[in-house]
Order: structure tokens, then C-alpha cells, then sequence
């Protein structure tokens, strides 16, 4: 993002000192960036946060995302190996974690769950997936 | 630590010298090529070759000075339930594996150690390295390797009653005929094409750019002529390199089977023999590449979980056979694979997602020609890539045709086109997780694509769908869920 802002700017000011164009035309990829940003931290979270679904069934986790590209995966729990709780700095400060399950084919995740529901999510997966077959 | 090994044992004394090679060919580039760049920039006196060669001597002796070492500080053995690896002079390290946790115990046999009639073993453990290191031993006598195998694997396997396994079955062969015939079809001319761009960078520093005109202005008088010559030569080579280097890797191919293992034998110069537990596969790919489907070809690949870490996840089961006798061939070594149904093709309204897909590259390329040769040449003729786009829409359509999926006793059975068109088998049990996804596009038409993880290697690997009808793939990947019942999942 802060780079994205930072070449916008750029862009605007090499257009208004060099290139022989009028002012509005110039500032132009600045306003489109500046837009871009509004977009990217106002309106998308929101509309991302609202599209995320996720469901522990007894046989499987069932996990539903994403906007544009609508993506829905399903992970029955005996195929589960461990289940972790990740939280980075920023997380920590709004009281955040990620839920992450691996799989012998890789790791899926439960972003951005509040702390205490990610811990009982985790625990939850782990009791039920003792209680499956192993592979 | 006492010099004696304990319980362990010591590697064969040929392991020194393996070790020593191993250090010296390590230190090539440090020691050797300065000494002989320093021999040719001071000119070829006595005094020079003498120091060269002395420093050569010097590093000989160091290195098996080495060699020594590490032999001495090696040790291996299987020790109460797990196989146990002791190693390094300096930074001593014990590595213990429980017997439960190891896959197979393979031979690599380098042209070294068919020298001294040695074997590498490898101990391969399930999650091919990630979380725990496999083991390599560099040379064991062929009795020890026996012995070490049988104190492993053995310890795994029930005991047959009194039926002493006569050794495996070998189920199929590659003659020398099909070797080549692989090797020529394999595709892999892009492969050696870069091989050979990097050859000839090598090839400038030693010949001199006179040398190389007088060559060119003696062989072909003109452009023309030179890039006719040249264009095919240079594919030739290519071609003959790709199949020297399959020569190489797959000479002498044996496929055996005996009980719940399969056994593959292949290379030239170095021999490996590698094993492939049966439960441990998760898919099986009939791959028929383009230049091989003609002829009726395929070549079979297993993915497998956790392991080899050469030939990264998936190993080749079978370089060539004709496609009609792949059924025949798994039906003998892994059972569980060999399934045949009739394929559901895609709805007709994907075909023109495909072809469009497939066509995209064309089209870029004729706007970006089209736009280059108007800025450089005032004209828009790189609007003739145009003329690519029947050959990439044809493309498109056999990738659409070629496509289809199957769900039979409990195995996927998905076929799509890439380059080669490729049939994976796996069976429901192997499936990590199915994902069902779609772009607005595709939700307009009520299309999606369907996608399967299996396990393989560390990172997995996937089986896709791309435009299947949205209710089918919905359907699907509920049908490919668990059972309701515990160990119903088996």
C-alpha cells in the first residue's frame, strides 16, 4: 500500500513539474491512488470480513471466502495433523489470531478470529480430530 | 567419546575414499580451476607445474585426511526400535529414527561405489525431509546393506509363514528399444536447449571470436545458409541430449512388486534403487505427451506421501508403455489405482472459456506486436499474430475435449490437458481436501472449478477441474466428504 501511495504522489509531481500538462490532469494519479487506498482499507476489509464463513462439523471444517473469487473448502478432520493459533504484532494489539490446520497436502487458515474463539476453535478441531482415523 | 563405536557399526573402509572424492570434486572450484587458471597466466614453466602440482597433492592428502576422519566418526546401527545414525568429527551429531517412522531404505550406486562394490543407503522417512532429516550412509558392504534392510523393514513386515519370499516379482522391464524411444519422445528438448545455451557461453571463453568467423565464413557464405545449417543442427544436439540424459536416468528400468512394496532398479552410470511402499501412494498419473500420444504411448508417475528427495514428490513408476496395457501393468503393482470408467466431459458452455483462455496468449501478442512494430516501423504488420490464433483456439478446444472426470468405487479419476494429457487416479481415502471455486465469469454461467489436495512431498500437490457445471462440483465435493461412520474413511 505505502508504496503504492508513494508512486502515486511520485507520478503526480513528475507529471506537474516535467511533462508539460495542465494541472488537474497532473494530479490525477495521486487522486487515483489516494481512491485506491480509501478503497483498500475502508470498503474491501469490510466486504472481505462479511464473505468469510467457517463451519467445525463433526466430520469436517468447511471454509467459505472471498469476494471476487469465491472459494469454499471443505477439510474432513481425519486428514487434520495439528491445529496451531498464530497472532503477529498486529493482531496481538486488537486482541486477533489465526487459525491454522495442517494437512499432509499443506496448511489452511481461519484468519482474524478474536483470541479466546481461536483457542476454542483449535481445541475444538484437535478433540474431534483425536477421535477420527488416522490416515 | 571412546574410539570404539559400541553397539554401532562402521561404515565400509571404502567410504573413506568415496568421502575424499566427494571433498576434493566439493572444493573444485576453490582449489583446482585457480590453480589451473594460475598455471596458464604465468605460462607453462617447470617451476609453475610443479607448484601447481604440489598444491594439487596438498589437497589430495587433506582430503583423505578427512575421508579418515569421518569414517572413524561414523557410526550406524538399529538399536531397541529405532535406527540410529552417529556422524561428524567436529560437530558430533547422533541421529535417532523409530523404525515406525522410516518408509524404505534405498541403494544409490554411483559409478564410485560400483568400483569398489558398495552401496549409499539411504534410510527415507515419511515428510521427505521437513521435520525429520532422512539419513544417508555413503557406503555399506552389500552383506551390511542386506542386513541393515532386513533390521529395518524387517521388523515391519509380518512374516509369511514358512514362505521365504523368493525376492520380487519383476512385473515389467524397459527394454533398451523403448528406452530410446522414450528418450526421443520425452520432450525435455527444452531442458537440454538450455543446457546448451549455457555450453556455449563456456565454449566462447576457450575459442577466440577469429577462430569462430573463419569457421562460420568457411562452412556457410551467407545469414541465410548459416541459419539453416545452424537452427537444425543445434535442435538435433538438443534432441540428442535429451535423450542421452534419459538413456542415463532410466537405463536397465525394472518395475517389481513383492508384497505391499514396489521396487524400482534404474540408471546407467549411477544405479538406484529406490522402494515405493503401496500405502504410501496417494495418486498414480498416466501422462501421454504430445509426442508420445500419437505413437500411443504414456508414462506412468506415482505421487507419493513423504517420499525421496531427488526427484522432489512424485516418482516415475514407468517411463513408456503403450496406454493400452497402463490398466494391465496396475492392476499388477498397485491395485488400488487401476481403475478405467467412462470420463464425464465438461458442460458444452465451458468450451468457449477454454478457447478463449488458450487464445489469450495470441492475442496479447498481437496487440503488443501490433503496437511495437506501429511505434518502430509506422506500420501495424505485428497485428499479424493474428494468423496464431487458429493454432492456440484449436489448442483451446482439444484442452476442453480432452478434459472429464469420473467418480468409481471410491477413486477420482480425473483427465485434463497441459502440454500431455494426463489421467490421475487417486482414491477418495488420499484426499486431503476438495475446494469448489468460481470468478464472477464463471458464476454468470454457473460454471466452477473443482480442486483436490493430495498429500506429496512437503508441500502437496493438486488434482483441478477448470469450468465444471457449479451443482456437479457442489455435488462432488460432497460425495468426496468422509463417511459417516468411524473407519468407514478406510
Amino acid at each position: 500500500m505505502i508504496p503504492l501511495l508513494a508512486a502515486g504522489g511520485f507520478g503526480s509531481f513528475a507529471l506537474l513539474r516535467w511533462a508539460d500538462v495542465s494541472a488537474l490532469f497532473g494530479i490525477l494519479p495521486a487522486l487515483a491512488v489516494l481512491a485506491l487506498a480509501v478503497f483498500s482499507v475502508f470498503v474491501a476489509p469490510g466486504v472481505r470480513w462479511r464473505r468469510w464463513r467457517y463451519e467445525i462439523r463433526s466430520d469436517e471444517v468447511d471454509l467459505q471466502r472471498g469476494v471476487w473469487w469465491v472459494s469454499r473448502t471443505l477439510v474432513p478432520l481425519a486428514r487434520i495433523q495439528h491445529v496451531d493459533t498464530r497472532q503477529g504484532p498486529l493482531q496481538r494489539r486488537y486482541g486477533l489470531s489465526t487459525v491454522v490446520f495442517h494437512t499432509a497436502a499443506g496448511a489452511n487458515q481461519i484468519p482474524e478470529l478474536s483470541t479466546s474463539i481461536a483457542a476454542e476453535a483449535r481445541d475444538r478441531i484437535a478433540d474431534l480430530t483425536r477421535e477420527q482415523d488416522e490416515l | 567419546m571412546s574410539s570404539e563405536a559400541g553397539p554401532l557399526l562402521r561404515l565400509h573402509p571404502a567410504a573413506m575414499v568415496i568421502g575424499a572424492l566427494g571433498t576434493i570434486r566439493r572444493s573444485v572450484s576453490a582449489t583446482i580451476l585457480p590453480g589451473v587458471v594460475f598455471l596458464f597466466s604465468q605460462g607453462l614453466s617447470p617451476w609453475t607445474i610443479a607448484l601447481v602440482l604440489a598444491g594439487l597433492v596438498v589437497v589430495a592428502v587433506l582430503a583423505a585426511l578427512w575421508g579418515f576422519l569421518s569414517w572413524r566418526a561414523t557410526a550406524y546401527g538399529v538399536v531397541g526400535g529405532s535406527f540410529r545414525l552417529r556422524q561428524g568429527v567436529f560437530q558430533k551429531s547422533e541421529r535417532t529414527i523409530p523404525l515406525e517412522h522410516v518408509q524404505s531404505v534405498d541403494t544409490v550406486q554411483g559409478i564410485v561405489q560400483r568400483v569398489f562394490g558398495v552401496y549409499e543407503v539411504r534410510v527415507e522417512t515419511a515428510g521427505g525431509g521437513a521435520s525429520e532429516p532422512d539419513a544417508s550412509l555413503p557406503a555399506l558392504g552389500r552383506g551390511a546393506t542386506e542386513e541393515l534392510r532386513r533390521g529395518i523393514e524387517g521388523a515391519r513386515r509380518e512374516p509369511v509363514g514358512a514362505e521365504e519370499a523368493s525376492g520380487p516379482e519383476v512385473l515389467r522391464r524397459l527394454s533398451t528399444r523403448d528406452l530410446l524411444v522414450a528418450g526421443a519422445t520425452s520432450g525435455q528438448i527444452g531442458v537440454a536447449l538450455s543446457l546448451l545455451a549455457v555450453g556455449s557461453q563456456v565454449f566462447d571463453e576457450f575459442f577466440s571470436e577469429a577462430f569462430f568467423r573463419n569457421l562460420v565464413d568457411s562452412l556457410a557464405p551467407n545469414a541465410l545458409v548459416l541459419a539453416l545449417i545452424l537452427a537444425p543442427a543445434v535442435a538435433v544436439v538438443a534432441w540428442l541430449l535429451a535423450i542421452a540424459g534419459t538413456v542415463l536416468a532410466h537405463f536397465g528400468f525394472t518395475l517389481s512388486r513383492e508384497g505391499d512394496f514396489l521396487y524400482i532398479k534404474r540408471g546407467l552410470l549411477e544405479r538406484r534403487e529406490a522402494t515405493i511402499p503401496l500405502g504410501r501412494i496417494q495418486a498414480v498419473r498416466v501422462s501421454e505427451g504430445f509426442l508420445r500420444q500419437p505413437f500411443g504411448l504414456a508414462s506412468l508417475r506415482v505421487e507419493s506421501a513423504g517420499y525421496g528427495e531427488d526427484a522432489g514428490v512424485s516418482a516415475v513408476m514407468f517411463p513408456l508403455l503403450p496406454f493400452d496395457e497402463v490398466q494391465a501393468l496396475l492392476r499388477e503393482a498397485a491395485p488400488e489405482f487401476a481403475v478405467s470408467p467412462t470420463l464425464k466431459p465438461l458442460p458444452r458452455r465451458a468450451l468457449r472459456r477454454y478457447v478463449f483462455r488458450a487464445c489469450v496468449p495470441a492475442l496479447v501478442l498481437a496487440a503488443t506486436g501490433a503496437l511495437a512494430s506501429f511505434l518502430v516501423f509506422d506500420a501495424a504488420f505485428g497485428l499479424l499474430a493474428v494468423g496464431l490464433l487458429p493454432p492456440f483456439a484449436l489448442y483451446g478446444w482439444l484442452r476442453f475435449r480432452d478434459a472429464g472426470w469420473a467418480l468409481e468405487r471410491d477413486r477420482l479419476v480425473v483427465r485434463s490437458r497441459g502440454l500431455a494429457r494426463t489421467t490421475a487416479i487417486a482414491p477418495r481415502r488420499r484426499l486431503q481436501s476438495r475446494s469448489v471455486s468460481h470468478s464472477p465469469f464463471q458464476r454468470r454461467v454457473r460454471l466452477a472449478t473443482f480442486l483436490v489436495e493430495l498429500a506429496s512431498g512437503a508441500s502437496g500437490t493438486a488434482i483441478e477441474v477448470t469450468d465444471l457445471d457449479a451443482g456437479t462440483a457442489e455435488a462432488l465435493a460432497r460425495r468426496l466428504g468422509p463417511r459417516g461412520h468411524p473407519g468407514g474413511a478406510a
